[in-house]
């Protein structure tokens, strides 16, 4: 970390910013280079898991009826989640998925504000690897969700055959094949990670861009003065980008239990 | 099921996703039309070797496909 602002002070570090960036040192065995089982980001999201458990059960160990501060902010979280996303999306049904629509929120909350927070300033969603985990959960879960719900035949029939004209049809089965059981999980991990991904490229690009002109030239201080007002916009910029992938993460896993748990047309 | 219903504040019918779920799912179709079909047109054209023809007929009909599955699954719910 010192080290880190040692190689900014003596405009050593490489100013293009490279995907490399993203590979940081090994914790455990210390600064190896080519280890990655248990580096920053892995530190990352067990300090977020432990503060959700933590925070959720510390908030609700002594439920009260007129709730403390802390209660109020976790039920209100919880509220959040259930009446907006769950109710909202799937209708009264959905009061059983907001739970699992809260835990996933407030996670993918909690390690996108990572990438804005001083010290961590990295978010775990900007590696697909975790993106991706979250994708296949909702994916198998949504589809788990239709099997069970409408029968493995019924299931497929229901959301493959759309209501057209039998002659149409072979145009259109597959394109519901691929925009319902081939770009759905991708595209939910694809969407976090690159905007968790770009948001902390463009960061780097800015800070590292006023050291870099600093140390090319000293009659560019003020330009890399402006290079860092532009960093601070930016974060307040990647807070907006944060709440609202969180947000849209969640929706739309939501709206994916919906579309499996929906009547036939 | 029948004793555990809550009124809902919007009477809509529960297959109509609602908001963003419904822009991704009209973009999906779109862009998922053009694709699927612009790559079978694509298959077809190395079979046939008829040079980018078939992939051309394929692209429109994928996006008059998923323009057709915009209007059926998320046009006016009946």
């Amino acid at each position: 970390m010192f080290g880190q602002a040692n190689v900014l002070a003596a405009g050593q570090a490489a100013f293009p910013p490279s995907v490399e960036d993203f590979y940081l040192p090994s914790i455990l065995p210390w600064g190896a280079h080519d280890s990655y089982w248990f580096t920053k980001i892995t530190a990352m999201v067990w300090v977020a898991v432990g503060i959700l458990i933590i925070f959720f059960l510390a908030t609700y160990r002594k439920p009260q009826l007129v709730p403390t501060k802390k209660q109020w902010l976790a039920e209100s979280i919880y509220g959040f989640v259930r009446n907006n996303i769950a109710v909202d999306m799937i209708g009264h049904r959905g009061v059983r998925f907001a739970p699992y629509f809260t835990t996933l929120f407030c996670f993918v909350l909690l390690t996108n504000f990572f990438a804005i927070v001083p010290l961590f300033q990295i978010s775990p969603n900007s590696h697909i690897a975790f993106p991706a985990v979250l994708a296949v959960i909702s994916y198998v879960m949504f589809n788990y969700v239709g099997i069970r719900h409408h029968g493995f035949v019924k299931y497929f029939k229901n959301s493959l055959i759309p209501p057209a004209p039998w002659y149409i049809l072979p145009l259109l089965i597959p394109i519901e094949f691929f925009s319902t059981f081939l770009v759905r999980p991708f595209s939910l991990a694809v969407r976090l990670f690159a905007n968790m991904f770009a948001g902390h490229m463009l960061l780097l690009v800015f800070t590292l861009g006023g050291f870099a002109m600093l140390s090319a030239n000293a009659w560019l201080a003020p330009v890399s003065v402006l290079s860092w007002v532009m960093t601070i916009a930016l974060t307040f910029l990647e807070f907006l980008v944060i709440c609202l992938q969180a947000y849209v993460f969640t929706v739309l896993t939501a709206s994916y239990v919906q579309g499996a748990l929906a009547d036939e047309h | 099921m029948a004793g555990d219903q809550n009124p809902r504040p919007t009477g809509g019918p529960d297959d109509v996703p609602t908001g963003a779920g419904q822009g991704w799912t009209a973009l999906s179709y779109l862009i998922g039309g053009m694709l699927v079909w612009g790559f079978i047109g694509w298959l077809v054209d190395q079979w046939l070797d008829s040079g980018g023809i078939a992939t051309g007929i394929g692209v429109v009909l994928g996006m008059a496909g998923g323009i057709i599955l915009v209007v059926r699954r998320l046009g006016t719910p009946t």
